[in-house]
């Protein structure tokens, strides 16, 4: 029995999920997803550059401008803000797709559940969309934690470890931290930890204000 | 057998299509983008600035843009209050998108079918 195949309860014969078609569909939300967060990420980049410069902290960019260590050519100012639009569309898309590459491992799921409970009578544009926690948490989780410790590593790649006072400040909440590979790594884990936790919670209030709100959650 | 094959279909369908609940995304958003500012207060103020550091000096500019906030307890507060509706706001976009996109990339399908249905008439 192949990995999207399963019995139902009382069943002797396996249903098999069509392979095609489950990738056609995770194939459309990855480029979905991908197509709004490079939107709303790539705007966001846009707005708070333009917000920094006219209505920043006393020094406009003082932080914001950290972030050219990671996107080249960045700044605060008006031909950052379209060097930030850029970055921010390209990595906001990026980060989406394998977002939901790892979070469409619940689809399957998803699908014997709706099965197993005999299948419902809903329109197939109707029904709501239910979060499943522990794959958010997975997919979120790993993008998260592996976005620390890439941008640490190169921080100490880049021999810049030392100077890095704002980064190391990281450790007042994610105890061991600090600007190392082994400090990354340690980072990295516990930051895992509490985004699957947050997304656990996130799921649960998500889907009981759906099911509250009278949306079958499915 | 048929039967079943075709209910599976139907579910990974549903499953690809199912739409976002606006509200509630808004507000599972707005709660947790609400208590990641406050536990980031309140750890702050519990365990205190490092050494040659004041007490939330760079968590503070925040306050810059939402005014009233401070690391206090009070400013945490009121800090929460403030990244609840942001939050909110954000989710409500962001599940309006979803939405949104799933509704266009239907309609293009329906258009495209109707259009060489008609072309092959």
């Amino acid at each position: 029995m192949s990995n999207n195949a399963f019995l139902e309860p009382g069943g002797d014969e396996p249903v098999q999920l069509n392979e095609k078609l489950l990738h056609a569909a995770v194939k459309l939300n990855t480029l979905l997803l991908a197509a709004v967060f490079g939107s709303v990420s790539g705007l966001a980049m846009f707005v708070l550059t333009y917000l920094s410069l006219y209505r920043g902290l006393p020094k406009p960019g003082q932080f914001l401008n950290l972030l050219g260590v990671f996107l080249p050519g960045y700044s605060v100012s008006h031909a950052g803000a379209w060097v930030g639009l850029f970055w921010g569309a390209l990595i906001g898309a990026l980060l989406a797709a394998m977002f939901y590459r790892i979070y469409a491992r619940s689809i399957a799921s998803q699908v014997q559940d709706y099965l197993r409970s005999g299948g419902s009578k809903d329109d197939l544009m109707g029904v709501t969309l239910r979060f499943d926690g522990n794959y958010l948490g997975l997919a979120l989780g790993t993008i998260i934690a592996g976005g620390l410790f890439i941008t640490t590593s190169w921080l100490v790649f880049r021999g810049t470890a030392e100077e890095s006072v704002n980064a190391v400040l990281l450790s007042q909440y994610l105890p061991g931290y600090t600007v190392s590979m082994p400090g990354a790594l340690i980072g990295a884990i516990e930051l895992f930890c509490v985004v699957y936790m947050l997304c656990q919670l996130f799921s649960w209030i998500y889907n009981s204000v759906a099911r509250f709100r009278g949306r079958k959650p499915r | 057998m048929t039967s079943k094959t075709d209910s599976a279909d139907k579910a990974i369908l549903m499953a690809a299509f199912a739409k976002m609940d606006v509200v509630a995304l808004a507000v599972a958003v707005g709660s947790i983008w609400a208590l990641i500012l406050l536990l980031a207060t309140a750890i702050l103020l519990l365990k205190g600035a490092p050494e040659g550091h004041e007490i939330g000096g760079h968590l503070e500019l925040l306050g810059i843009y939402l005014p009233g906030y401070r690391v206090s307890w009070g400013g945490g507060l009121l800090g929460a209050v403030y990244f609840w509706f942001l939050g909110a706001i954000t989710g409500f976009i962001l599940a309006l998108l979803w939405n949104m996109t799933h509704y266009l990339y239907v309609i293009v399908i329906v258009v495209r079918s109707a259009w060489w249905r008609l072309m092959a008439e």
